[in-house]
């Protein structure tokens, strides 16, 4: 059984003269512990795709459906980790961290040893007591990365984390995240619109077709790890992809 | 504050306070119409010496903290339930702008008839002046607030008043901080003047019995107490908040 599975999702952009159909009829299945990234031409609803399997969106036909039960709401099993990181300004790093534990009525020093494990394997411990205006775009990204993993989610859900980063930033993000999936065993869905993104994180890659969006090809990856962006090897997948992807990108008007 | 800031402030002051005392020295007016700043200090030493002076200030103060109070809490839970069910505010909404319209003056009253000559109707004009710009500035705060926050806070689990509390509340603080400053404000103005109309305690009070006993230094010297307390608060108290608030949230 497929640890997350969709079913013909459906859904309509609104506007106000005409419903934009966005999302025509998505099936997607994701084993546990796959790292399944998510490409396809801008404003097809990859990310809308997401909100909808992290329950923050309802569609307007099909269903989600987590270890066999159909969801509709969102969950702590489905955590989202937003494209701004979406930290809480009010908060330390350690208090945005463990936030999550603390909605969950978890006493504060039990709270306190499980993030600092998460705050060490995101290399924050000496930024614990930071603001977040006080941290770089990267340094933000890793608090996000932490306290969707303090929750323990069975699937983690990325909207374009790394898309405001500097290239430097990314690559090192790029080979931590490789190390987290290995190391949790996470099974983690990632939209991006960055090819090379793709091919270095994912096991999979689905590439989705302009709108209204289908998946129209998944591949398989699975070359060793840790990948790297200029990894010679990953280039002709790169080039497959992109060829599927270019048709689809020529089609927005 | 940096130095020359400072030093033009002090300048400019000290000026001020010569040409008053120039214009009372020249005769234009009588002295008991127009007292030279000499006067009015002495007159505020005076108040001071007896006391009166500072249970004045206390007893405005307690009234405007009590009605203040009351208008803060009031004013946010009205203004994220506005924010927060379209139904309360399409209808409770629309009234708090009509009421924001109204003078706290014109509520003494109302005031008198509910509470007579008493504490409570001083407390109330306060706080019914105070609340709406609370409640709108919190609605403001709550309707703008980045909508990941919220998902990211549902996602992880946060519903009801933990969603209130630990992110709607904070989220919406700038602009909350905002509504707090102009309802304390309003209260200060509330509590002065219904306190001129019918108190027998408090600042307001003082200024009255001022205009009763035809001292005009007196008269000047409470004004000169009110503006001063308004400026500390202003300068001292909500500055501060509001730095703080800014820097963290990025906003600065």
């Amino acid at each position: 059984m497929a640890k997350l599975e969709t079913k013909g999702i459906v859904k309509y952009f609104k506007h106000e003269s005409h419903n934009l159909m966005a999302l025509g009829g998505v099936d997607l299945k994701v084993e546990d512990g796959d790292f399944v990234c998510l490409v396809g031409p801008s404003g097809c609803g990859k990310s809308t795709f997401l909100r909808i399997i992290a329950g923050l969106e309802s569609p307007d036909e099909g269903q989600v459906i987590f270890d066999g039960k159909p969801v509709t709401t969102t969950g702590p099993e489905r955590i989202m980790v937003f494209q701004e990181g979406a930290l809480f300004p009010w908060l330390r790093v350690q208090d945005n961290v463990e936030f999550g534990l603390k909605m969950a009525g978890i006493p504060k020093e039990e709270r306190s040893q499980i993030s600092k494990r998460y705050l060490d394997m995101m290399q924050l411990t000496k930024f614990a007591d930071f603001f977040t205006y006080q941290l770089s775009t990267g340094m933000k990204q890793r608090v996000a990365i932490a306290r969707a993993l303090v929750m323990d989610p069975d699937v983690l859900l990325m909207d374009e984390p790394f898309a405001a980063l500097d290239a430097q930033t990314r690559d090192l993000l790029l080979v931590e995240m490789q190390l987290i999936w290995e190391k949790t065993k996470k099974t983690i869905l990632f939209v991006t619109h960055n090819v090379a993104e793709a091919v270095v994180l994912g096991t999979k890659v689905a590439v989705f077709s302009n709108r209204p969006s289908k998946i129209k090809k998944q591949i398989s990856i699975d070359f060793k790890r840790p990948r790297l962006t200029e990894d010679e090897n990953l280039l002709g997948l790169q080039q497959e992809i992109l060829s599927e992807l270019r048709p689809e990108v020529k089609k927005i008007k | 504050m940096k130095k020359n800031v400072l030093a033009k402030k002090i300048v400019f002051f000290t000026i001020l306070v010569l040409v008053w005392q120039a214009i009372s020295m020249s005769d234009v007016w009588p002295n008991n119409i127009f007292p030279s700043p000499y006067e009015v200090g002495e007159d505020l030493v005076y108040m001071a010496a007896d006391g009166s002076l500072f249970f004045g200030i206390a007893t405005s103060i307690m009234r405007l903290a009590v009605g203040l109070g009351i208008a803060i809490v009031g004013g946010v839970v009205l203004g994220i339930f506005m924010a927060r069910v379209e139904t309360v505010n399409q209808t409770i909404g629309s009234l708090v702008l009509g009421l924001q319209s109204i003078p706290s003056i014109a509520w003494v009253p109302l005031a008198i008839l509910w509470f007579g000559l008493t504490d409570g109707g001083i407390i109330f004009v306060t706080a019914i002046g105070a609340i709406f710009a609370v409640t709108i500035n919190t609605y403001t705060g709550v309707k703008n607030i980045d909508p990941h926050y919220v998902e990211a806070a549902r996602n992880m689990g946060a519903k009801g008043t933990q969603l209130t509390t630990n992110v709607l509340i904070p989220a919406a603080f700038p602009y909350m901080i905002t509504g707090f400053k102009q309802g304390w404000a309003f209260a200060w103005r509330g509590v002065i003047g219904a306190e001129l109309l019918f108190s027998f305690l408090g600042l307001g009070f003082l200024l009255n019995v001022g205009r009763q006993l035809n001292d005009v230094s007196q008269v000047i010297a409470i004004m000169l107490v009110i503006m001063l307390i308004g400026m500390a608060v202003d300068g001292f108290i909500f500055k501060k908040i509001e730095n703080k608030v800014m820097s963290r949230w990025g906003l600065r």
